[in-house]
C-alpha cells in the first residue's frame, strides 16, 4: 500500500491528523512536544501532523509529514533487535514495542527524523506513524487517507500512484517535476506531488542512496561473526574447563 | 543457597535471556503493534476512495477571529463541511491549491452544525468580565435585535420568547455601566442606507441594484466572490458599527467621556460580527468601533457565570441616548426585516408621509424562504422592485444569474449570509438544534410581534434618532454621518484566486 500526497490539494483541515489520533488512541491532550517558530512537527504524540508553510510567493502549502515507510528502512536496519521491521505484504515500517530494547537508534538512523520517543513514560517505547498496518493488512486504507475531504490523499499500489502522479505531473505544468519518496534514499511508500519547489515547504534534501547499504556489506555479517565468536568463545571456555577437571582429577589419583 | 547472586549466576540468567530472545526474534515472534486501539466514524471504514455521504472538516486557521476548534471533540462527522458548502457556498468554491488564506467568511453555521461541540465562537468573555471589573473603565453594551427572541432558550424558555427587556436588567445586574439598542443604530442605518438609495436611485444609477452591508458575512462574501459589484454595496456601516461609532462620539461628547475610557461590547447573533469589528475599516478617530463581540450563546455563559439569572430577573429598560428603537429597527433580525425597514423610511422620505398600511405588514418579503421577491410602489420614485435573500449559497445562485443575464432586475437586494436572517446567526443558542427549523419560526414570529408592539413603526419616527441628527449628524448622508457611520470595502479576490 503506498500514499499519494498531492500538496496542491490540500486545505489545512487535519482531518487526517484528527483520524490519526482518533484510529491510534492518542491523547489529544498533551501540548505538542516540538513547535519551532511557529510549526509543529512529530512527537510521541502526534504521528503525523501538518505543517503551515508559506511559498515564494506569499501563498499558503500545507505539508503533511508522517513516516515515509522506506523501502530500505534505515531504523530497521539500525534496530539490532528486530523491533521495526518492515512488512512485506503492505509496505509498512512497523514497530514491536516487546521487541525493543528502547536503545533509540532508530531515532538517530531516520534520515527524515521521524521516530520519536515517549520520554514521559516509565517504559517508553518509540511511536512513530505504523501505516495503520492493521487497516492496511485489510486492504482499508490508512485512517488519514480515509478521513481526506479534498482528495489531497490517495492510496493504492505504489507503481500505480507512480504513475498516476507521472501523469498529473506531465499533464499539469503547475506541479513540478519531481515526486519526492520515489527515490529518495531508495524510495518509500509515501509519494509526494507540488507545485513548490519541496525545499521550501521543509523537506529535507536527501540522496537516492539507501542509508543502509552503506552499513549493509558488512554489518550484514556481524550476526554470522558474533555467533562464531561466541561459539569459539564456548569452546574455549569447555576447553579450559576440560583441562582444568582433568589436572583436578590427575592430582586426586596422585594422592 | 547463598542470597548474594554469584558472578556466574547473574551471567547465566543475562546470557540466558539474551539466547531466549534472541531465540523469540529469529522465530518471527513479535506481539503486536501499537496503534489502531482507537475508534474510526463509520463513514472511515473500507478503503479511501470509496463515496461516502459526508466526511473530513472545513479549515479554520489559527488566527480566525471568530470561530475555533477543540480537536479531542472533533468526531470528523462532515457536517461542517456540509453547512459551508451547502449552506453558504464557500468551501469548493474557491480553486485549489490555496492563495493567501483559508476561505471563510466568519458566518459560524459550522458551530451551529457540529453535533459535538467541537466548532466554538472564540470566546472573549474573560476580556469583557476584566473590562467590567475594572472601574476606570466605562463599559457599554449593546444588543441586536436577534438575541432578544433567542437567549431565553440558554435559560429554558420557549423558542421566541421575547426577552428584550430582561437582557437589559441581567446586563445592568452583571455590571455593564449602560446598556444601549442594536435596534437604534438599526434606524440610524435605515436612516443613512434609505436615503444613499433613493439618492443612487434617481442620481447614482450605476451603483443600482442596491445591495444591502448590514450582514459581515455576505459583505465578505461580496467581497471574496463578487468584488464587482463592491461599489453596489450600501457604504453604510452596521447597526454594530453604527452604535459603537455613536457611542464613542456622540454620547462621549455628551457623558463628558473620553473615547479611551470606553468599552464597547456588542451581544450579537453572530460571529462574523467579531470579524467585523476587528476590520481596520471600522475606526473613527484612532477608535475602533466596537472593543468586544460576545454571540448570544457567550452572553448565556457569561450571566450564568454572573449568577445572573434571566427567567428571574427584573425588566429594565435601554439606556437613554441611544435606547429608543422603532419598530423598524426590530425587525432587522429576520431575513426580509431590513428591506422592510428600509422601504417604510425611502416611502417618507420620497412622499413625506409615512406608508400605507400594507407596507407595514409587508409580507412578501418575510419568513424562510431563500430568495423573496417584491415590488414596492414609491409616489415620485415608481415600482422598486425588491429582491431578498438569505443563505450564502443562494446569494452565489442569485448572483450568479444576475452576471449570467448581464443585467438585474431588482433595484435592491438585502443579503444576510444565515438562513432566515440573524435569528438563524451562527451565534445563536445550539439548545432548539433539533427542531431549529420550527425554533426558527418562532425567533421570526417573535421577531414581528416586537415590531407590531412598538409604539412607532418607522425609523424615522424615533425621538432619539431625531435628536442625534439635530444634535450631531444634521442630517443623513451629511460629511459628519459619512465620517462615522460609512465605511469602505477591501477587495479579497486576490486572496482566493488568481
Amino acid at each position: 500500500m503506498a500514499v499519494l500526497v498531492d500538496i496542491t490539494k490540500c486545505i489545512g483541515c487535519e482531518s487526517c491528523s484528527v483520524a490519526c489520533k482518533l484510529y491510534n488512541k492518542l491523547d489529544f491532550k498533551k501540548e505538542p512536544r516540538n513547535v519551532k517558530d511557529g510549526i509543529i512537527d512529530l512527537d510521541d504524540n502526534n504521528w503525523t501532523v501538518i505543517q503551515q508553510r508559506v511559498n515564494k510567493n506569499d501563498d499558503i502549502r500545507f505539508v503533511k509529514k508522517q513516516c515515509m515507510h522506506c523501502k530500505e528502512p534505515a531504523c530497521a536496519s539500525a534496530c539490532f533487535s528486530k523491533a521495526i521491521q518492515k512488512d512485506e505484504n503492505t509496505g509498512a515500517v512497523v514497530y514491536y514495542p516487546d521487541l525493543c530494547v528502547g536503545c533509540r537508534y532508530c531515532l538517530v538512523a531516520c534520515p527524515f527524523e521521524i521516530a520519536k520517543y515517549q520520554w514521559d513514560e516509565q517504559f517508553p517505547q518509540v511511536a512513530k506513524c505504523q501505516m495503520c498496518d492493521k487497516r492496511v493488512e485489510h486492504g482499508e486504507a490508512p485512517a488519514c487517507v480515509s478521513a481526506c475531504p479534498t482528495g489531497a490523499l490517495t492510496s493504492g499500489n505504489r507503481d500505480e500512484l507512480l504513475a498516476k502522479a507521472h501523469k498529473i505531473i506531465s499533464s499539469d505544468s503547475r506541479y513540478i517535476n519531481h515526486i519526492y519518496g520515489e527515490n529518495e534514499v531508495g524510495g518509500g511508500e509515501w509519494l509526494y506531488i507540488s507545485d513548490t519547489p519541496f525545499e521550501e515547504l521543509g523537506f529535507k534534501t536527501v540522496s537516492d542512496v539507501p542509508v543502509t547499504s552503506y552499513t549493509k556489506s558488512y554489518l550484514s555479517k556481524v550476526p554470522v561473526l558474533a555467533s562464531a565468536w561466541a561459539l569459539f568463545l564456548a569452546g574455549l571456555a569447555y576447553y579450559n574447563h576440560r583441562c582444568d577437571q582433568n589436572k583436578k582429577s590427575d592430582n586426586d589419583g596422585k594422592e | 543457597m547463598s542470597n548474594n547472586l554469584s558472578r556466574r549466576k547473574f551471567l547465566k540468567v543475562v546470557a540466558g535471556s539474551g539466547i531466549a530472545g534472541f531465540g523469540v526474534m529469529v522465530t518471527g515472534c513479535k506481539g503486536e503493534s501499537p496503534g489502531g486501539k482507537g475508534w474510526i466514524p463509520d463513514q472511515y471504514q473500507g478503503k479511501g476512495d470509496f463515496p461516502v455521504a459526508l466526511k473530513g472538516r472545513v479549515s479554520i486557521a489559527a488566527d480566525n477571529p471568530s470561530i475555533e476548534r477543540d480537536d479531542e471533540k472533533c468526531i470528523l462527522c462532515g457536517q461542517c463541511i456540509e453547512a459551508c458548502e451547502k449552506v453558504m457556498g464557500v468551501y469548493g468554491n474557491y480553486p485549489l491549491p490555496l492563495k493567501k488564506e483559508v476561505a471563510c467568511v466568519n458566518c459560524g453555521q459550522c458551530s451551529m452544525w457540529c453535533p459535538s461541540g467541537a466548532i466554538t465562537e472564540k470566546r472573549n468573555i474573560k476580556d469583557v468580565l476584566a473590562a467590567i471589573e475594572d472601574s476606570s473603565k466605562h463599559v457599554v453594551v449593546q444588543t441586536a435585535p436577534a438575541t432578544k427572541v433567542s437567549l431565553g432558550e440558554e435559560f429554558g424558555m420557549e423558542p421566541g420568547s421575547i426577552v428584550g427587556e430582561k437582557i437589559v436588567g441581567a446586563l445592568k445586574a452583571a455590571g455593564f455601566d449602560a446598556v444601549f439598542d442594536t435596534c437604534f443604530s438599526a434606524d440610524l442605518t435605515i436612516m443613512e442606507e434609505a436615503a444613499e438609495f433613493i439618492h443612487r436611485l434617481t442620481k447614482a444609477q450605476d451603483e443600482i441594484p442596491h445591495l444591502t452591508s448590514c450582514c459581515p458575512g455576505w459583505v465578505k462574501y461580496c467581497e471574496y466572490f463578487y468584488p464587482e459589484l463592491m461599489h453596489n454595496l450600501s457604504t453604510c456601516k452596521s447597526p454594530q458599527s453604527m452604535l459603537g461609532a455613536v457611542v464613542k462620539s456622540y454620547y462621549a461628547q455628551k457623558k463628558g467621556i473620553n473615547p479611551e475610557d470606553i468599552v464597547s461590547v456588542s451581544i450579537m447573533p453572530c460571529t462574523a460580527k467579531k470579524f467585523e469589528a476587528a476590520r481596520p475599516e471600522m475606526e473613527v478617530d484612532g477608535h475602533q468601533d466596537t472593543d468586544f463581540v460576545l454571540t448570544t450563546r457567550e452572553l448565556a455563559v457569561l450571566l450564568k457565570y454572573k449568577k445572573v439569572d434571566l427567567t428571574k430577573v427584573e425588566d429594565a429598560q435601554y439606556d437613554s441616548a441611544l435606547g429608543e428603537s422603532s419598530g423598524a429597527g426590530r425587525i432587522f433580525g429576520a431575513s426580509g426585516g431590513v428591506t422592510e425597514a428600509a422601504v417604510r423610511t425611502a416611502y417618507f422620505m420620497a412622499t413625506g408621509s409615512n406608508p400605507p398600511d400594507a407596507l407595514l405588514e409587508w409580507k412578501p418579503v418575510r419568513g424562510m424562504t431563500a430568495v423573496k421577491e417584491a415590488t414596492a410602489d414609491i409616489p415620485g420614485v415608481g415600482s422598486v422592485s425588491i429582491a431578498v435573500c438569505s443563505g450564502l449559497k443562494n446569494a452565489r445562485d442569485l448572483l450568479d444569474g444576475i452576471k449570467a443575464s448581464g443585467h438585474s432586475k431588482w433595484q435592491f437586494i438585502e443579503f444576510m449570509a444565515c438562513p432566515g436572517g440573524c435569528i438563524g446567526g451562527g451565534g445563536q443558542p445550539k439548545a432548539d438544534a433539533s427542531l431549529i427549523a420550527d425554533a426558527k419560526l418562532k425567533r421570526i414570529d417573535a421577531i414581528y410581534r416586537e415590531d407590531v408592539n412598538a409604539p412607532k413603526r418607522c425609523s424615522h419616527d424615533n425621538a432619539e434618532i431625531k435628536a442625534i441628527y439635530k444634535d450631531f449628524f444634521e442630517k443623513p448622508l451629511s460629511e459628519k454621518a459619512e465620517k462615522y457611520l460609512h465605511t469602505s470595502y477591501t477587495n479579497r479576490h486576490d486572496r482566493l484566486f488568481d
